[in-house]
C-alpha cells in the first residue's frame, strides 16, 4: 500500500465538508432504500444532479457511496417493519426479519440488521483498500488492447447475467453502444446517426438516459402501482425498545463474518449484485448452522447473514471498478457514469495519475461505513416513518428533479426531449421483455471502449487482429466467453433456488400467519375468563395485528 | 382488452427491422472522414453493433419459430394504462416546460397526476406546486441552473 497517498487521501477525506456529506448521503440512502419501489440507483441518480456544482470529484463520489452504503441498510428497515423489502438486496432479510417483528421484537431486528450491514461494509472496504494496489499492480502491463477486451468483458459479463435470454440482453447492450455512438465522433469529427437532428448531432447524454431508464420507469412503475391499489399504504410495524444484546452480538458474529467474506469475493465478480449474493450467503450460512431450524422464523443469524452480504457487495463491487474500469452490477454501472461525468476514468492508471483521488474514494467508503452505525442507531426510528408517507408526495418530487436534473446536463432543451424519448424506448423494451440494464451500461462503457479501440488501433496500424494476437488480451476474451455461459448456467441456477426459497418462506409466514388465526379462534371460542386464556388471546390479538402479507417480488432494478 | 406479446419473435422483428435500416443508411448517416488520419473508421463500432442486433434478432425469430421457444409478456390494457397515461403525460411535461416554464408546467401535470391518482384533499396539491417553486429555485440559487421561466416569470 502506498501509505504517502493514504496519508495524503486521509487529510482529503475527513474535511467537515466531506463528513458532512457522508453524514448527509447515508441519511438520504437510508430514506430511499426504505422506499418500497425506490432502489439504491434512484438514490444516486437523484445525487447526481446535485454534484455538478461540486469541485472535488472525491466528494461527489464519496456522497453517492455514501447513498449507495446507506441504501443497502434502508432497505432492510421496511423488510422488517413492513415485510417488503426496500431495495432488491433486502428481500433474504425479510426471511427472519419479519418472523422477529412479527414476535414484536422490531429493535432487535433492525439493530442486528444494522451490525450486520455495518460489519459487511466495514469488511469489504478494508479489503478494497488492501486489494486495490495489489490488483492495480498486477494490470499494470495492460495497454490500451486490453483495456478494450475488459470492456467487452465487462458488458459481455452483464448482458450474460441479465435476463433470461442472451440474444436479448445482446441486443440491450448493443443498442446502448449504438445510441453512445449517436452524434459527433470525437476522433474523426463525423456526424454518426444524427439524421440531420439538432437534438441529436451533440450526442445523447449519459445523464439523461440514466434518470430515464432508471429513475423515471421506477416511478412510473410505482405510480401506477399506487394507482390500482388505489392509494392503499400497509401498516408498519411498531418499533419496540427491547434492543440486541451483547451476548446477541457476539453470536451473530461468525454469521457476519462468514456472509461478509463469501459476499465480499462474489461482489468483486463481475455481474454478482447484492441480489444474487444475499440468498448465497443466508443459504450457507443456515446450512453450517447448528440450529438451522430456526432459519426463517427468526433467526438472528439468518439477518445478519442476508444484511451483512448486501453491505459487503458494495466495498467489494468497487474494486473490479475502481482497478479495471469493469462495473459489477447496475449500482456500479451507474458510480462508473458518475465517475465519467467528473472527468474520472477508473482503471489502473488511476492509482498512479489520480492516486489521491482513488484512495480518499476508498476511504470515503470506509468511513461511511463507520458512520452508518451511529447514524442508523440514532435515525433508523424516524427514517422509518417515511414508509408512511403517501407515495403520490414523493412521486411528483423525484419526478420534478428527475427532469430539472436531466436538464441540467447542459442547460438546454434537447435534454428534455431526449429524457422523454428514452423514457417511451424504455417502456417499449420493458413490453419486450428486454432489460435495460445493458444498455445503460453499453451507454456508459462505449466512450472508454471506443478510446481504447482507437488508440490500439492506431498504435497498430489498423490491424484489428491484434485484439487477439496479444496474449493477455486473447486471454481475457476467452475467459470472457467461459464466465458468460457458465455464469448464465450458474445464475440460472441460483435464480432458480431463490425462487423457490422465496417460494418456500412465503408460504412459511403464510403458515404462521394461519397458526396465529388458528390461536385466535381458539381464544375467542374460550369461555372460560381465566387469566391464561385472556394473556392468551391478548398475545394472539397482539402478533394478529402485525401480520402482513406474504412478501411481494420486489422489481426494482438494483 | 389483453393479449399475449410473443417477445422473442416480436422483438426479433422489430430489432431485426431496425438494425437493418440502420445499416443500409449508414453510408449516407456516417460518412468516412475525407483525408485519412490514420484513425479507425468511424463506421466499425456502429457496424460491428448494428450486425450483433442483426444476428441476435435473427437467433431470437428462429428461436421463436424454428424451436418454439417463447416467452410470452401479458399486455393488459387495464394494468398498462395507467403507465402509458403517464410517460404521455411526462412527454407533455417536456412540451410544456419548453413552452411555459418550469413552474407553470409543474403545476399543470402535476394536478393532473394526483387528481388521476385520486388525491382529492388541498394540501397535497398546494404541497406539490410549493415544492416546484422550490425546486426551481434550488437548481438557479443554489446549483447555478436556470431552469426554462417561461414567458411569465421572465423566461
Amino acid at each position: 500500500m502506498d501509505f504517502a497517498m493514504i496519508a495524503q487521501a486521509a487529510a482529503q477525506t475527513f474535511t467537515l465538508y466531506n463528513i458532512a456529506l457522508i453524514f448527509g448521503g447515508l441519511l438520504i440512502g437510508m430514506v430511499i432504500g426504505c422506499i418500497p419501489g425506490l432502489s439504491v440507483t434512484l438514490g444516486i441518480i437523484l445525487m447526481l444532479p446535485l454534484t455538478y456544482g461540486m469541485s472535488d470529484p472525491a466528494s461527489a463520489i464519496i456522497l453517492m457511496l455514501a447513498v449507495y452504503v446507506g441504501g443497502m441498510y434502508g432497505g432492510s428497515i421496511s423488510a422488517i417493519t413492513l415485510n417488503t423489502p426496500g431495495t432488491n438486496s433486502a428481500i433474504a432479510t425479510t426471511f427472519d426479519g419479519y418472523p422477529l417483528a412479527r414476535k414484536g421484537k422490531v429493535k432487535k431486528a433492525l439493530d442486528v440488521s444494522l451490525f450486520a450491514s455495518t460489519f459487511g461494509g466495514l469488511f469489504s472496504a478494508l479489503l478494497l483498500l488492501l486489494c486495490a494496489q495489489l490488483i492495480t499492480k498486477a494490470v499494470s502491463k495492460f495497454t490500451s488492447v486490453e483495456y478494450f477486451a475488459l470492456g467487452i468483458m465487462g458488458i459481455s459479463l452483464i448482458a450474460g447475467v441479465s435476463g433470461e435470454s442472451l440474444p436479448k440482453a445482446l441486443i440491450s447492450g448493443m443498442m446502448g453502444l449504438l445510441m453512445a455512438c449517436i452524434g459527433m465522433d470525437t476522433v474523426t469529427g463525423v456526424s454518426r446517426y444524427s439524421f440531420g437532428s439538432s437534438i441529436l448531432r451533440y450526442g445523447i447524454d449519459i445523464l439523461p438516459a440514466m434518470i430515464a431508464l432508471i429513475a423515471l420507469m421506477q416511478v412510473v412503475d410505482k405510480l401506477r402501482e399506487f394507482k390500482l391499489s388505489g392509494g392503499k399504504i400497509k401498516d408498519a410495524n411498531k418499533i419496540d425498545h427491547d434492543g440486541m444484546s451483547g451476548k446477541e452480538t457476539k453470536r451473530i458474529l461468525p454469521a457476519c463474518l462468514k456472509s461478509s467474506a463469501i459476499a465480499s469475493i462474489l461482489g468483486a465478480m463481475p455481474g454478482v449484485g447484492g441480489g444474487v449474493a444475499q440468498f448465497m450467503c443466508y443459504n450457507e450460512v443456515r446450512r453450517s448452522s447448528k440450529h438451522p431450524e430456526e432459519f426463517g422464523k427468526g433467526c438472528l443469524e439468518g439477518i445478519a447473514a442476508a444484511e451483512s452480504s448486501n453491505n459487503a457487495v458494495v466495498g467489494s463491487a468497487m474494486i473490479p471498478l475502481l482497478t479495471l474500469g469493469i462495473p459489477g452490477d447496475g449500482v456500479t454501472a451507474l458510480l462508473l457514469g458518475a465517475f465519467m461525468l467528473h472527468g474520472i476514468t477508473p482503471g489502473p492508471t488511476m492509482f498512479t495519475k489520480q492516486g489521491v483521488m482513488a484512495y480518499t474514494i476508498i476511504l470515503g467508503c470506509l468511513v461511511a461505513n463507520i458512520f452508518l452505525y451511529p447514524i442508523g442507531k440514532a435515525l433508523t426510528r424516524a427514517v422509518a416513518k417515511v414508509i408512511q408517507v403517501r407515495y403520490t408526495y414523493l412521486a411528483c418530487a423525484i419526478i420534478m428533479f428527475c427532469f430539472a436534473g436531466a436538464f441540467a446536463a447542459s442547460g438546454h432543451y434537447k435534454e428534455l426531449i431526449l429524457t422523454a424519448s428514452i423514457l417511451i424506448l424504455s417502456y417499449i423494451l420493458t413490453l419486450l421483455d428486454i432489460d435495460n440494464t445493458p444498455l445503460l451500461l453499453g451507454m456508459i462503457l462505449e466512450p472508454i471502449m471506443e478510446k481504447y479501440f482507437v488508440s490500439a488501433s492506431m498504435a497498430y496500424d489498423r490491424d484489428y487482429t491484434i485484439f487477439v494476437r496479444r496474449p493477455i488480451s486473447l486471454v481475457i476474451l476467452i475467459i470472457t466467453v467461459v464466465m458468460v455461459f457458465s455464469m448464465m448456467r450458474v445464475n440460472r441456477r441460483v435464480n432458480r433456488l431463490n425462487a423457490e426459497q422465496e417460494a418456500a418462506m412465503a408460504a412459511e409466514h403464510a403458515q404462521m400467519g394461519g397458526e396465529v388465526d388458528a390461536t385466535l379462534a381458539q381464544a375467542r371460542v374460550a369461555s372460560d375468563p381465566d387469566s391464561s386464556a385472556t394473556e392468551s388471546y391478548a398475545d394472539a390479538v397482539f402478533e394478529k395485528e402485525h401480520i402482513k402479507v406474504p412478501p411481494e417480488k420486489s422489481a426494482d432494478n438494483d | 382488452m389483453k393479449f399475449k406479446i410473443r417477445t422473442n419473435l416480436v422483438s426479433g422483428i422489430i430489432m431485426g427491422l431496425f438494425s437493418g435500416f440502420m445499416l443500409i443508411v449508414m453510408p449516407k448517416q456516417v460518412r468516412v472522414p475525407a483525408y485519412d488520419s490514420g484513425a479507425p473508421s468511424p463506421r466499425i463500432i456502429p457496424g460491428i453493433c448494428l450486425v450483433v442486433i442483426l444476428l441476435c434478432s435473427i437467433i431470437l425469430i428462429i428461436q421463436s419459430l424454428v424451436f418454439k421457444k417463447e416467452k410470452y409478456v401479458v399486455f393488459d390494457w387495464e394494468n398498462e394504462k395507467p403507465a402509458i397515461l403517464l410517460i404521455a403525460l411526462m412527454c407533455l411535461y417536456v412540451f410544456l416546460i419548453i413552452k411555459i416554464g418550469f413552474i407553470l408546467a409543474s403545476a399543470i401535470i402535476f394536478i393532473i397526476v394526483l387528481f388521476y391518482c385520486g388525491e382529492r384533499k388541498p394540501f397535497i396539491y398546494i404541497f406539490t406546486i410549493a415544492l416546484a417553486v422550490g425546486i426551481y429555485f434550488l437548481f438557479s440559487r443554489v446549483f447555478h441552473v436556470s431552469l426554462p421561466a417561461g414567458p411569465f416569470f421572465g423566461g
